[in-house]
């Protein structure tokens, strides 16, 4: 009976899928052609990329909403602008001034100005934005001596290295005459979408498909390629790599074609698998610790723990080598930060069993030291495998670990609330800058709930006094040395241990041009992409 | 003649046993056999099955030794069967006495509970249930419990409903017995037969549920089930499908012999119940 549901339960997907396409819009279809179906595997309610920052958000927003600038191969300082053209830091680090593009209007044809700017900057990104938050603590007011002028003042030093690094990410720019006055959280505009972007936004069919159109009046001549893009929605991994064979859609990025099929779809006569286009957008495999524990708080414990861990074996099995082994907090995809200068965790069982009997944990008569709870986290497939990997890795040195699963609310919930773990398994984000989604991971004093941040009750003044400094200082040169210093500091303490770090994989279509042509790709603006008929 | 005699006329009922015989033998014997974690890792990823004597049945994307994941999954599938269908026919089986043996305003609200419970598929049952209590052998047991013991309380209802007119259950008043007693100790085991024809119903109904939770990852992560291996195996099931297969046809070949065997049993009660 419970088969039949299940089986009930994946064609009823499947029907929902075909019914998406078929009930997808006919008008747009004859009139143009060239349409861009792409699978979509969340379906975020709030897609305001200016309140949330996350790259669910920005696969669908980016195209209608932009940011000041993006990141590009070729730019200076890896940025290529967007609705800023020209950028500079003053160097007492107390302001930055922003040059904005003339003659750019809003979807809905008002101009857009510095006052949109300085609006989205004091009202959304400063007081609302997940990673606004940190990046602008220090905002204090934005000046508009002129409608294409924004100059940002800082109470403290704010180094300028930082506020460029976090542009592509944090300051997509909201019309100020449909958000002002309101209830921005609330604000309909989150989910019908008003931009300056090459696209959009057309319709959301819950359960069904998001559909961007053609922005005839972009600034950027030429542009977009394409005359609309349709996210379809397919939760069901196995699924997205079906559809693109039968070029039902056109493209699935975020590795939403399983890493386990990507040798027999690339192939496939047709499809091209890219591996480039996330290189901005760094995820780590992680192993969080909850320092309340006792043995976990001795530090030979969680060297031995870091010994266990054969990375070589994670890369090739679980990642199939997609992936890199890390050899600390900054992954090598950011070459201005990235040092090899950190204390380095070998694979050697025989030694992480010698630290737990230094410290003091003997096998027990069943060949146990001690028990953990570990909680991997539930988002990817690669999580929940390297979480069964290391409950084994673990056991080869006699601990022994229970796995606990929950879903993405449930666990967030134990870990970064409740505090219910003791190992948990997390994939943060590199966001071009330690400064912005990574210091936060070892900092303490972060308030419970926030989620991947140091919930695991990690205190080292020493390296809280660094992320401070590192923080409020100007100099380029100084502040890299710092998080150098700052690199070595979590390598020799181990508040968490690092295991991989991966980007994904993009499957499109040999008919998409321009795939994976800059670090941000899936969350860009698309565009230059073009679709052959 | 034997139960047992009549049954092993029956090529069904023959084949259901053995079938099972063969799985419970696999249950038991299953730490003996694989003394290791069947979740350890045994050898390289993905190996192919039939290529390595070690490794008959290859392995999985860990390197884990599928065979022995099938021996384990026995364990865990007979074990969750069993226990959940021991617990719905205990519990169906005592309520429905009750309601049957009470009547009036207590058996009027027993049969609306059950009506309550019967409306709800007892898969979403066992799935809300497991979701808000936590994966765990335990919880999973109770949540298919949940849905099935509603079938054995209204047979059971129905059959102590004809049996407390019968002239026993008269007497057994007159003298005084009490009416607890007469309940539990005069109808019930008369009751039993028919509640228990059911069992092999319920077994094979609790072994696909526990295999579909476990599909969806609801069940318990630390041991090895026949539904985390399908699940685990339908993320490569186009370059290896037969990680999803093994452990797909064990359960087809456990539901089948359950069913078989039930079918065989309650044949060769009917026929002595006729002979008699």
């Amino acid at each position: 009976m419970s088969t039949l549901s299940v089986s009930r339960r994946l064609l009823l997907q499947g029907a929902a899928a075909v019914a998406a396409l078929s009930a997808a819009p006919r008008a747009g279809w004859a009139q143009s052609g060239k349409r861009l179906v792409v699978a979509a595997d969340s379906e975020p309610k709030n897609l305001n990329p200016a309140i949330v920052a996350s790259n669910g958000v920005f696969y669908v927003a980016s195209k209608v909403i932009e940011p000041l600038a993006d990141a590009s191969f070729e730019g200076k300082d890896g940025l290529s602008p967007r609705l800023a053209t020209a950028w500079e830091g003053s160097a007492d680090g107390l302001s930055v001034t922003f040059r904005l593009r003339e003659g750019v209007t809003w979807h809905d044809g008002k101009p857009f100005t510095a006052e949109d700017v300085a609006f989205s900057a004091l009202n959304v990104w400063k007081p609302l934005q997940n990673l606004g938050r940190l990046v602008f603590a220090n905002l204090q007011d934005v000046d508009t001596p002129d409608a294409h002028t924004a100059i940002f003042r800082f109470s403290k030093p704010t180094p300028f290295q930082l506020v460029r690094n976090a542009l592509p990410a944090v300051t997509a720019v909201l019309p100020k005459h449909l958000y002002e006055g309101t209830d921005i959280a609330t604000n309909p505009a989150n989910t019908q979408l008003v931009g300056t972007g090459p696209f959009r936004f057309a319709e959301h069919k819950a359960g069904q498909y998001y559909r961007l159109t053609r922005n005839d009046a972009y600034w950027e001549k030429d542009a977009p390629r394409v005359d609309e893009i349709v996210y379809r929605v397919l939760p069901d991994r196995a699924a997205a790599a079906g559809a693109l064979e039968a070029n039902e859609i056109q493209l699935a990025a975020f590795s939403q074609v399983p890493l386990s099929d990507l040798e027999r779809i690339a192939k496939v006569d047709g499809i091209v698998v890219y591996s480039k286009g996330y290189e901005a957008l760094t995820y780590q495999l992680v192993v969080e610790i909850n320092h309340r524990r006792k043995e976990l708080a001795d530090l030979k414990v969680r060297q031995a723990i870091a010994h266990a861990i054969d990375r070589d074996f994670v890369v090739k099995t679980i990642f199939l080598g997609y992936a890199a082994a890390s050899t600390g907090i900054v992954p090598r995809n950011a070459p201005e930060f990235y040092t090899d200068d950190v204390p380095a965790y070998p694979f050697d069982v025989a030694k992480a069993n010698a630290l737990l009997d230094e410290a003091g944990y003997k096998k027990g008569a069943n060949g146990t030291r001690f028990s953990l709870k570990l909680l991997p986290a539930p988002y990817f497939s690669e999580t929940r495998q390297f979480g069964d990997y290391l409950r084994q890795a673990l056991a080869a040195i006699g601990i022994d670990a229970q796995l606990v699963n929950n879903d993405s609310a449930a666990h967030q919930k134990a870990v970064y609330t409740d505090h219910a773990f003791d190992l948990a398994v997390a994939p943060p984000v590199f966001r071009g800058d330690p400064a912005i989604s990574t210091t936060i991971l070892v900092k303490s004093g972060t308030p419970d709930g926030v989620p991947f941040s140091n919930q695991g009750g990690y205190a080292n003044p020493a390296l809280d006094a660094l992320i401070d400094k590192a923080n409020e200082t100007v100099d380029v040169a100084a502040r890299t040395a710092l998080f150098k210093q700052f690199q070595k500091l979590v390598g020799e303490d181990l508040p968490l241990i690092n295991v991989a770090e991966w980007g994904f994989i993009t499957v499109a279509r040999s008919s998409v041009k321009n795939v994976s042509n800059n670090p941000r790709w899936a969350v860009s603006n698309w565009a230059d992409t073009d679709l052959e008929s | 003649m034997s139960v047992l005699g009549r049954l092993s006329r029956s090529p069904e009922g023959l084949f259901g046993c053995a079938i099972l015989l063969a799985l419970i033998a696999a249950a038991l014997l299953a730490p003996v056999l694989f003394p290791r974690d069947p979740l350890s890792i045994a050898g390289p990823a993905l190996l192919k099955p039939f290529t390595d004597p070690a490794l008959p049945l290859g392995t999985d994307r860990l390197g884990r030794d599928v065979l022995a994941g099938l021996v384990h999954g026995a364990r865990a599938s007979l074990a969750v069967g069993l226990a959940a269908a021991f617990v719905a026919i205990l519990f169906g089986a005592m309520l429905g006495t009750l309601a049957g043996f009470a009547g009036g305003i207590v058996d009027e609200a027993l049969m609306r509970v059950v009506d309550a419970f019967q409306v709800v598929p007892s898969f979403l049952l066992a799935l809300a249930f497991v979701s808000v209590a936590g994966a765990s052998l335990p919880v999973v047991v109770v949540s298919i419990a949940l849905g099935a013991w509603t079938a054995p309380a209204r047979l059971a209802r129905a059959e102590v409903l004809s049996i407390r007119e019968r002239d026993y259950v008269a007497a057994a008043r007159v003298i005084g017995m009490h009416p607890a007693e007469i309940a539990f100790r005069q109808i019930l085991p008369n009751a039993l037969p028919p509640v228990l024809a059911l069992s092999s119903v319920i077994v094979a109904g609790a072994v696909l549920i526990e295999a579909a939770l476990s599909f969806l990852g609801l069940g318990d992560p630390n041991i090895v089930t026949w539904g985390s291996m399908i699940a685990e195996g339908r993320n490569v099931l186009r370059s290896a499908p037969f990680l999803s297969l093994a452990p797909g046809v064990a359960l087809v070949l456990t539901v089948l012999g359950v069913y078989l065997f039930g079918e065989g049993v309650s044949e060769a009660l009917s026929s002595r119940r006729i002979q008699a």
